[in-house]
């Protein structure tokens, strides 16, 4: 069925490459001494990155008031920056799994850099429920532990319990799915490399991979149920991280489309962090053959598609709200539209639902800047909208006298940055350290004359 | 009146070993903070912190020594400790003089509470008199006497003012002793006998919020300078012109208590009196008028001369001017009210604020064309609250300006801060050859006295009071004096040259001129001590006899000329929460909402909405109030505040703002990368507007000056803690065909009375139709309240009295505009526009308790929980602090520890409740309902679950309530007063269509609209 819906078009990787060229040109990034613009980054990354551990030190050491927050907004950067990047990570298991599943050889290409992505995305996540906290040094009270406290048990009805669980099983499972991934390519860097700590750091990673048959089979069959694994995560992991919405009273938060919503949502600006990150891969480490414009097509298309089923979303939560009839609920949306945040409302509606329907034509697909300017507007929009869903609902609900407003703090735009500095600090480790595009992988997919007939492609054994 | 004993407070306070504990404690907590010194060098610090190491590895190495605390083995009389005493005392918070329990717990004083038995303030306290409880615990209060600003020995400051006193005696020198009205009968004795010892010795009093012209007007139409005691409580129809009577005039809290006796809706006697206010910018008591006319500046003259001309007639009486000129509003609602007036003859009252005598005559002339006199107004028995004599305290200013005075005493008076052309008087004060201030605070008057004698605090010091003639009460000593300070009469007493305690000089003063006006006791003794116990005694009232009115004195009052297009008159009032500067030292009071325009921690220019945008500005743009017409032009720049229901042309200013004592605020609330500072550019919270107060006639008039307004540019942020009262969604997002959010509920008198004879009575605490059964059925009682918002007046006593239970932290300007104020119950304001002016409705609003508590299902360490008798609980030492609650809570009662508030000043720490726990950073925290006195009062009916009898249960809020608003009690018990009035006619739940279940209930607020002419028909 897969390969279907490429029949007749151009090859997934070009240059008309042989296996052997696929392992030295994937690996050549890593083999040579890292550029100037590597550099550059990396140290540009690092230092946003320093910056944020400076400003959560200083909060964790004064408190959150160092955050905008107040009264009637008690959440806002924090638990944005949260959903935001938990839904970032979504694009990364969408392709590594689902994708996987449904045999789109074209997520060969991207599916390595879109786990590292994943995990270091959940990371980032991870990070802002425990800083968030009132109390940090206490965040291991919302594990359920047995402890001497009675034992006292956390509250299992509370959304940020289930929170809790969700991410550590997707963190736990993507980690996973991406180092089983790897360890055919770590076991090819291993062989490559020059003696010294790198050889014995992938020859640790690859747990003494042979390339035997036997090791294939079972390689393949592990992949393949971790793969069916992380599959409902895509799905549960941010229908969950909704829920701490959804579950509240707050008008704005308290709506049942908000499961599906998220999840189109998070796949939506995973997708465009994805695009993001492999147009700027692609050209840095010359990788033009193997992310070729099929990828970028098929990607767009998916943002395409995404963003249009958040605009369906939004849709339905303005009519759901209006034809309700309970005057919160309606004027809630009132005021998203036109109240305080309607910048806010109007970046969200531009960025996530106008701006991308530019990937109707063809012609902008194949821009490969337009499409790099596009997805970062979709990142930022999407950031908008959790924004918007969260500062928008609290500080404007039942009671006009408990309305406030919201106003970022110099520490909270540094925290925002420095959660950005971790991400690509540790996406420029990886890419410094790891092969960014499956080798292994590839080589199935590759044209039939090239491919290798002692690597059996993994649908072979499906 | 005879005297039952209800309840039973304690008794004297024995000179308690204790309180000597405390003092000692505070001593040295006072100089822990203080005594930096000269920095600690680098090897001071190695050295420290070698020793630290060192002594941390030893202490590593044995067991820490145990220390053993052992009880008394004779324990002090009447002290069990861990328990509270109340003691019945007087309130000195102003000059009001509020019957007081004073809860006292393990030796010190920590809660102000309101004498319910007290016949005047009815159990009510107000907001300055439950914070002036902070004043005794003041880091900075004086804590010895001063010579030229060195501290020095009383012995020695005694004998140098007594040398000079001699010499002033030997050349008949005049001496001028300059107090507040608040100084009671026995000092006043003191004060007559000091004052008889010299040639020209003369006693003046000033009050900042002068009511003098009241007392002139007295002296015109009845031959003698009194005050009259207002029978509020006895008025069907209450007409104020300018008088702020609920909430700052003469005594509010008294008045509170008497006005909501004749509102109250429930019960047998229902009914409701009319309300009429006149006034140009909106005061606590317009916001609770059943019609409030909205007049300009000077309209005062032409509104009561009409009403005067149409009222004579009526009563048979000639009036000078039968054709009166007609108020800019019409006149046809003044034809109403006079008629509603004269067939409410001898059961109207009419009020008048004014410091213009010719007004106050007028306004005597109504009540008695009105025959309220020996009615609703009593001059039989005045009312000795007040006695500011304006004149003579401007001609005092003119003796000190031409150097006459020898010898000038202040006591409770700040002339320098609180008068206009307060550098001239300072300049004055400077010639005069001595000074001697008795203020406990250096404030602007005090830095310049040769000697400042400090007073005690009056929960420190023997004092008594009559407020109205034959209301006599004691004031007494709940705590060792905390400093070396010295009372007021002692301070007389020596300087007389006859040194006594200021006990004696109570009870000899009590033996002598109280003992013989009662008849119930047959020694003095039993008298003292039941006085003592009560802390207030009916006696016979003093025979003060007033003439007859004298209708020759009466004359239409000039209407002053209309003001010029683009000048504004200035209209001066205080904040109910910042009466005069002298409490400017009290962070609580600072930080207390006003309760009309919900700001806090400074003063500004209140402008109209039409006015605001006529000069282009909004709340916080700084304008400039010039007054170029006067002989001392006074200059202001001010942030401004938008006030709808502001008559057009005022611009309404605070006084007792810009106090030299509010510098301390310079350092309060967290400090961190951007917060911003509490205190103004000039190291002070607000502007000192005294200088727009003008001398007219012997007078001090509030509201004399015009200004021209000028935008300035710049910024001074306000920090308001409400920023939208709007109870109509706004109109640009607005779904058509919306109505008015049903936060509150607000009717007419007659729609009432039709509706509550309709409407069936509901459960006290419905049912809901629920899906699931309920899991945890409150089965014993469920603790629930009652508010009135038809009796509330917003006054917020409730707020203070709040804070003093529930020890929340002051945080400061910044943190207030950041919307973190700490407040567990605050007041909600809303306004309703009109055509003719703005309905105001105040709501309390605390923690709901809710039944199904939205906060409780997303806590995920479960730490607020419910508990078995309906309460919601919040568990301080589980929270995390994740702030989930707080989004989730519809009322957006909960409060975050956002940093750790300051509780580093020890002597100040006193005053906290030890009940309750003191949070730390990162923690949710919101009002309990009081659970730690309903658990006392659970434990004092036996425990076992056995139950309080209802109304023995009262938070915090409700004590002091002075209008009785808040009624708490058990919701399951269908005979308890909270359960009637939750189920009564008038109750509803805010919020309840989230089926959050609250136990709070509100009664509906019922407006006495009689339609114009109605008042004929039904007459």
């Amino acid at each position: 069925m897969a390969s279907v819906s490429f029949s007749g078009q151009r090859p997934l990787i070009g240059g008309h490459k042989t296996a052997a060229q696929v392992t030295t040109d994937i690996c050549a990034p890593l083999e040579r001494r890292a550029s100037g613009w590597w550099w550059l980054t990396f140290l540009l990354a690092f230092g946003v990155l320093v910056l944020g551990v400076v400003a959560v030190t200083y909060q964790l050491f004064v408190g959150i008031g160092t955050w905008g927050l107040n009264r009637s907004v008690g959440w806002a950067f924090d638990i944005t920056n949260f959903v935001f990047w938990i839904g970032i990570g979504h694009a990364g298991t969408l392709i590594s799994a689902i994708l996987f599943l449904f045999r789109q050889k074209w997520r060969t290409s991207v599916n390595r850099s879109a786990e590292a992505m994943t995990i270091f995305a959940v990371i980032c996540a991870g990070l802002f429920p425990v800083i968030h906290m009132g109390r940090p040094w206490l965040f291991y009270w919302v594990l359920p532990y047995p402890n001497y406290r009675g034992p006292l048990w956390v509250n299992f009805r509370s959304p940020l319990i289930w929170d809790f669980f969700a991410i550590g099983t997707y963190f736990s499972i993507s980690l996973l799915f991406w180092y089983v991934g790897l360890i055919p390519d770590v076991a090819t860097l291993r062989d490559r490399a020059r003696p010294g700590w790198y050889r014995r750091f992938v020859g640790m990673l690859s747990l003494g991979w042979n390339g035997s048959y036997r090791v294939w089979r079972r390689y393949e069959v592990v992949y393949l149920l971790l793969a069916g694994l992380a599959t409902p995560l895509v799905v549960s992991v941010h229908s969950v991280v909704s829920m701490d919405f959804a579950a509240s009273l707050l008008p704005g938060w308290h709506s049942t489309i908000f499961p599906p919503y998220f999840v189109t949502g998070a796949i939506f600006s995973g997708m465009a962090m994805v695009l993001t990150l492999m147009l700027l891969v692609r050209k840095v480490m010359h990788l033009e053959d193997y992310i070729t414009p099929r990828h970028v097509d098929a990607m767009t298309k998916l943002v395409l598609a995404t963003s249009c089923l958040v605009g369906l979303s939004y849709a339905i939560e303005f009519f759901t709200a209006l034809y309700a009839g309970d005057p919160n609920e309606s004027f809630t949306f009132m005021n998203r539209a036109l109240g305080p945040l309607a910048w806010g409302f109007g970046v969200m509606v531009a960025c996530n639902v106008l701006i991308p329907q530019l990937f109707w034509f063809r012609r902008i697909r194949r821009q490969f800047f337009v499409v790099f300017v596009i997805c970062v507007l979709v990142n930022v929009g999407m950031w908008m909208e959790r924004f918007v869903i969260i500062v928008g609902s609290l500080e404007r609900d039942f009671l006009p006298s408990s309305w406030t407003g919201y106003a970022p703090t110099l520490i909270e735009l540094a925290t925002l940055a420095g959660s950005f500095g971790l991400f690509f600090t540790c996406f420029l480790v990886f890419c410094r350290l790891l092969p960014v595009i499956a080798m292994a992988e590839v080589k199935g997919v590759l044209p039939a004359e090239h491919s290798p007939n002692a690597e059996p492609s993994p649908e072979g054994h499906s | 009146m005879p005297v039952q004993p209800k309840s039973s407070f304690a008794r004297s306070l024995p000179v308690v070993a204790w309180s000597e504990t405390i003092a000692q404690h505070a001593d040295e907590s006072r100089e822990a903070p203080g005594d930096g010194g000269s920095a600690p060098s680098r090897r001071d610090i190695l050295r420290l912190a070698g020793f630290a190491f060192a002594g941390a590895a030893f202490a590593g190495c044995q067991r820490a020594p145990v220390h053993y605390a052992v009880p008394y083995l004779v324990p002090p009389d009447e002290i069990v400790p861990g328990r509270s005493y109340d003691y019945a005392s007087t309130c000195e918070g102003c000059s009001a003089r509020c019957g007081l329990l004073v809860k006292n717990r393990d030796g010190r004083p920590i809660k102000l509470e309101g004498n319910p038995e007290h016949p005047l303030s009815r159990g009510g306290l107000c907001a300055v008199g439950q914070a002036s409880l902070l004043g005794l615990y003041d880091q900075q209060r004086l804590q010895e006497p001063l010579q030229a600003g060195q501290p020095v020995a009383w012995a020695e400051a005694d004998q140098a003012i007594g040398r000079q006193l001699d010499a002033i005696r030997k050349q008949k020198g005049s001496v001028r002793f300059l107090t507040g009205p608040g100084v009671g009968p026995a000092s006043r004795a003191a004060l007559a006998q000091f004052l008889k010892t010299f040639a020209d010795g003369r006693h003046v009093v000033h009050e900042p919020r002068s009511c003098s012209a009241i007392l002139e007007a007295h002296g015109r139409t009845h031959g003698v300078r009194l005050l009259p005691h207002y029978h509020i409580d006895k008025a069907e129809v209450i007409v104020s012109f300018d008088a702020d009577f609920l909430g700052t005039w003469i005594s509010p809290v008294e008045f509170t208590a008497a006005y909501q006796s004749g509102r109250r809706l429930d019960g047998p006697d229902a009914h409701l009196s009319y309300h009429v206010q006149f006034e140009s910018l909106l005061s606590l008591t317009g916001s609770k008028a059943d019609r409030r006319v909205c007049i300009a500046p000077g309209e005062l003259a032409t509104v009561m001369n009409y009403v005067a001309a149409r009222l004579a007639p009526k009563a048979g009486l000639s009036w000078q001017d039968a054709d009166p000129a007609e108020p800019s509003g019409g006149v046809s609602f003044l034809d109403h009210l006079v008629n509603h007036l004269w067939q409410n003859r001898q059961r109207s009252l009419i009020l008048c604020g004014s410091q213009d005598v010719e007004l106050q005559t007028l306004a005597n002339y109504l009540n008695h064309v009105l025959g309220n006199y020996g009615a609703t107004v009593d001059l039989a028995r005045p009312s000795f609250q007040r006695d500011e004599n304006d004149q003579a305290l401007e001609t005092l200013l003119k003796e000190l300006h031409e150097g006459k005075v020898a010898a000038l005493f202040i006591h409770q008076s700040n002339p320098i801060h609180d008068l206009p052309g307060g550098d001239r008087i300072a300049e004055d004060l400077k010639r005069v050859p001595l000074v001697v201030s008795l203020a406990p605070r250096l404030d602007e008057t005090a830095r310049l006295a040769h000697f400042v004698c400090p007073d005690h605090h009056y929960l420190e010091s023997w004092s008594d009071a009559e407020p109205v003639n034959g209301v006599a009460s004691l004031v007494q000593p709940v705590i060792n004096p905390l400093g070396n300070t010295r009372a007021l009469p002692e301070s007389i007493a020596t300087w007389t040259g006859k040194p006594q305690t200021a006990y004696d000089i109570v009870w000899q003063h009590w033996e002598k001129g109280v003992f013989p006006r009662q008849t119930q006791k047959l020694t003095f003794q039993d008298f003292w001590d039941r006085t003592l116990h009560d802390g207030f005694a009916a006696v016979t009232p003093r025979p003060l006899k007033a003439g007859p009115f004298n209708t020759a004195t009466v004359h239409p009052a000039a209407s002053p000329n209309r003001l010029p297009e683009g000048s504004y008159g200035v209209v001066l009032y205080s904040k109910v929460g910042m009466p005069d500067a002298s409490h400017a030292y009290n962070p609580w009071l600072h930080e207390l909402p006003d309760p009309i325009s919900k700001i806090t921690w400074d003063n500004y220019a209140c402008l109209s909405p039409a006015t605001a945008a006529s000069l282009g500005v909004s709340n916080g743009d700084i304008v400039r109030l010039d007054s170029a017409t006067q002989d001392s032009p006074a200059v202001l720049e001010l942030p401004a505040f938008v006030q709808p229901g502001l008559h057009g042309q005022v611009v309404a200013v605070a006084v007792g703002y810009g106090s030299v004592l509010s510098q301390r605020f310079a350092d309060i609330g967290p400090r961190w990368l951007q917060a911003g500072p509490t205190v103004g550019s000039d190291g002070l919270v607000g502007k000192n507007a005294a200088s727009f107060l003008a001398w007219v006639k012997g007078g001090l008039r509030f509201s004399q000056s015009t200004v021209r307004l000028t935008k300035v540019g710049g910024q001074h942020p306000l920090a308001s803690t409400q920023r939208d009262y709007h109870l109509n969604v706004p109109k640009h997002l607005d779904v058509p065909g919306r109505e008015r959010r049903p936060i509150i509920r607000d009717t007419t008198l007659a729609d009432y009375r039709q509706e509550s004879l309709q409407k069936t009575k509901t459960e006290a605490f419905p049912k809901s139709d629920d899906l699931w059964p309920d899991d945890h059925p409150v089965t014993g009682a469920r603790w629930g309240m009652v508010v009135d918002l038809n009796a509330c007046t917003g006054c917020s006593a409730c707020v203070i009295a709040c804070q003093a239970e529930n020890n929340f932290p002051v945080v400061g300007k910044d943190e207030v505009r950041r919307q973190r104020e700490m407040h567990w119950l605050r007041i909600d304001r809303y306004y309703t526009e009109r055509d003719d002016g703005v309905d105001v409705a105040h709501q309390p609003m605390m923690c709901q308790q809710c039944g199904n508590a939205p906060c409780e299902v997303v806590c995920p360490v479960l730490a607020t929980v419910h508990s078995e008798d309906g309460l919601n609980q919040q568990v301080y030492n589980r929270c995390v602090g994740t702030r989930y609650c707080a989004n989730n809570c519809p009322y957006k009662v909960r409060h975050f520890n956002w940093f750790d508030y300051a509780h580093d000043d020890h002597l100040q720490n006193l005053v906290l409740n030890p009940d309750v726990t003191v949070r730390s950073r990162g923690v949710m925290e919101k009002c309990t309902f009081c659970v730690q006195r309903i658990d006392a009062a659970r434990s004092d009916a036996g425990g076992n679950g056995a139950l309080p009898r209802d109304g023995v249960i009262q938070t915090a809020c409700q004590q002091s309530c002075p209008s009785q608003a808040i009624v708490f009690g058990n919701l399951n018990d269908p005979k308890s007063r909270v359960a009637r009035l939750a189920a009564g006619s008038r109750g509803y739940r805010v919020l309840a269509e989230l089926n959050v279940q609250p136990s709070v209930s509100y009664l509906t607020l019922v407006r006495n609209r009689p339609v114009e002419g109605e008042g004929e028909k039904h007459g």
